[in-house]
């Protein structure tokens, strides 16, 4: 005790922040440093989840780089992403510029979209497969039919299955993404919109020239979290392509599918690392790139 | 020639009427400024007048045609915001330019105009800077600027100062004047402040819940108010109000004891109120008949303010700045009948 009342008030604040600190730095250090700077241990060894680690050098990655799946698994995933960001940017824009301006069941709307938000992702997956399917199962396709257009086909076309997996996927991110929008649009001063009414510029003036760079934080935001979001997607894919994970003919697989089945149905454990390690230095990038690119300049 | 014309002018929103009928014509190049408390329909006058909002009855004229159902854009007006409203992401020669976005005027005179503008308000080195990067005052007037370089017919200003602090305000509403007096311009100007509408105006229209109270010029609505609510909201410190009743022969008996002549014929037996300015209230007087013990004092430096305890409250004078009577001294406190107000206590009204 004589210790403690002997320090400087800034000692003891110190002591004191250090102490708080104290669970969430064991947290981190024990759940998030210590397994990734292990996983990147990992994809420099061989490894089978049971026996011995063994040093194999860059052997892992240059299976990688060789391997045609991968390439493949890595163009999916940016396709998910340069698909999927904008689509989910655009359409929660526009529902949230849109509801913004909406008096009436205000409310009742955004629970609406928002809803879909806190469904659990496999439930929605599998609803979204049964709409997929061909008639007289599937919602789709029984509309079609009705209509008298021809059947498509939604999850096994190795065209069809990637934009029909990513659909529900925007989907469920829209809720969130309308949310951070009309936060947005809300903290524009109303003022400078009744200054461009009074200057008698065009709506679309108002919207390019003042709405849009005004929420440009809003946007970089939502732009960097659903890019991340969709490079990491994993359960939509496998709920909705369960039989065939990432098929058919891995035209929907993402790369932490190919992680998932390196890792736990080949048990390839270093392999699995040296693929993790692509998608952190690939999200890392990523990331860093539109934070630099969207930034004020 | 009248440039705005008020007539009858109503606004309800849903069942609830905020403002009750107010006339009012503005000369051309008159400076008239809006005052009263929050809630009292100044602004709501003010976003009537832009169009920002509908009018529920009664006629808006700008420049002699009824504007009612024009766009703001249309009413050839032009309007300065509390927040200033200026863009963060346009540079100030952007932002000045924007008033011009809708006028077809070639690009070559839309940039003389700005250039001028600019000049006129000492902002030309500052033209291509971002709004950020620029201090209170002179985002105030890039805000201006921007009305300005519209050339309208009627200037709204919607409470422009209360974002700066006391110093910079005293000086932007100089400026504002300054700028009044060379522009010549109609402006409409919103305030809470009785002293920048005191300073400012030609004409002040105070308001109180959707009414106005007196229209007159800042001398008028000073010496002469028509009511006990201008009388206390013109002026600081507020105006003393000591309750009496007349007396036969002209004679008023005060609630704070004595009896003031104040030469005049009043209703006998009605109850009146007495309104006296605390810098027309001091010793030394011959026909001192408010009599209290000093509360309180405040030295202003050159003069003192002396809070005086009476049977009915405190009353303020003014006190010599250098030898104020001290605190616990009684003092007899007096005003020449001629600065004593008379309002008649049941409607506030003003007796002349």
């Amino acid at each position: 005790m004589k210790l403690y009342r002997d320090l400087t008030i800034r000692q003891k604040q110190i002591a004191w922040a250090w102490a708080f600190l104290a669970i969430p730095v064991l947290f981190y250090g024990v759940i998030r440093f210590y397994p990734t700077g292990n996983a990147i241990l990992i994809s420099f060894q061989d490894w089978n989840l049971l026996g011995a680690r063994t040093w194999t050098g860059l052997d892992n990655y240059q299976k990688l780089f060789a391997d045609p799946v991968f390439w493949k698994v890595f163009r999916n995933t940016f396709v998910y992403l340069l698909l999927g960001t904008p689509v989910s940017l655009v359409i929660s824009f526009v529902v949230a510029y849109h509801l913004d301006k909406t008096r009436f069941l205000h409310g009742f709307l955004r629970m609406l979209y928002f809803l879909p938000f806190m469904t659990s992702a496999v439930a929605m997956a599998w609803v979204w497969r049964w709409f997929y399917q061909p008639v007289p199962i599937g919602l789709f396709n029984n509309f079609l039919a009705s209509l008298g257009i021809p059947q498509i086909n939604f999850l096994n076309s190795t065209t069809n299955a990637l934009p029909a997996i990513l659909a529900p996927a925007v989907w469920a991110g829209l809720g969130f993404q309308i949310i951070i929008f009309m936060a947005g649009l809300r903290a524009i001063p109303k003022s400078y919109y009744e200054a461009a009414r009074i200057d008698g510029v065009s709506t679309w003036t108002v919207l390019w020239e003042i709405t849009l760079p005004l929420l440009k934080p809003t946007i970089v935001f939502i732009v960097v979290f659903s890019s991340i979001g969709f490079l990491r997607i994993f359960d939509h894919v496998y709920n909705m392509t369960t039989q065939n994970p990432g098929g058919p003919l891995n035209s929907t697989k993402p790369l932490v599918l190919m992680i998932y089945q390196t890792a736990f149905n080949s048990f390839d454990m270093g392999y699995a690392a040296a693929q993790t390690v692509v998608l952190f230095l690939v999200l890392l990038v990523v990331s860093l790139l539109q934070l630099r690119i969207l930034r004020d300049r | 020639m009248a440039n705005l014309v008020l007539r009858d002018l109503v606004k309800s929103y849903d069942k609830t009427e905020v403002l009750h009928s107010i006339s009012l014509a503005v000369e051309d190049g008159e400076f008239v400024v809006f005052v009263g408390p929050s809630g009292c329909g100044k602004s709501t006058t003010l976003r009537l007048i832009a169009g920002l909002e509908e009018v529920t009855s009664g006629t808006i004229e700008i420049a002699g045609r009824v504007v009612n159902n024009l766009e703001p854009k249309d009413r050839d007006i032009a309007m300065v915001f509390q927040n200033y409203a200026i863009y963060p992401h346009m540079t100030v020669r952007k932002n000045i330019g924007f008033g011009l976005r809708s006028s077809k005027a070639p690009k070559a005179e839309k940039h003389k105009r700005i250039e001028s503008v600019a000049e006129l308000l000492g902002m030309t080195a500052y033209l291509d800077r971002k709004p950020s990067q620029l201090s209170g005052g002179q985002r105030q007037r890039v805000a201006i600027g921007r009305a300005m370089v519209r050339d309208p017919a009627v200037f709204l200003f919607d409470e422009p100062l209360s974002n700066l602090d006391a110093q910079l305000r005293t000086q932007m509403r100089l400026e504002i004047k300054k700028l009044h007096q060379r522009v010549g311009s109609t402006i409409v100007f919103v305030t809470h402040d009785q002293v920048e509408a005191m300073t400012m105006a030609d004409r002040i229209v105070i308001m109180k819940d959707g009414h106005i109270q007196q229209v007159g010029t800042p001398a008028e609505v000073y010496h002469q108010p028509a009511n006990t609510f201008v009388a206390r909201f013109i002026g600081a410190p507020a105006m003393n109000m000591i309750p009496g009743v007349a007396r036969p022969g002209g004679g008023v008996a005060l609630s704070t004891g004595g009896t003031l002549d104040l030469g005049r014929a009043l209703p006998e037996g009605r109850d009146i109120i007495l309104g006296i300015r605390p810098e027309d209230l001091h010793t030394g007087h011959d026909t001192a008949v408010i009599e209290g013990a000093v509360n309180l004092r405040e030295p202003l430096g050159h003069e003192t303010l002396i809070y005086v305890e009476t049977a009915n409250g405190d009353v303020i004078a003014k006190a010599d700045g250098r030898t104020p009577p001290e605190v616990g001294e009684v003092v007899h406190l007096g005003a020449a009948p001629e600065n004593i107000h008379v309002f008649d206590a049941a409607t506030g009204e003003a007796l002349r």
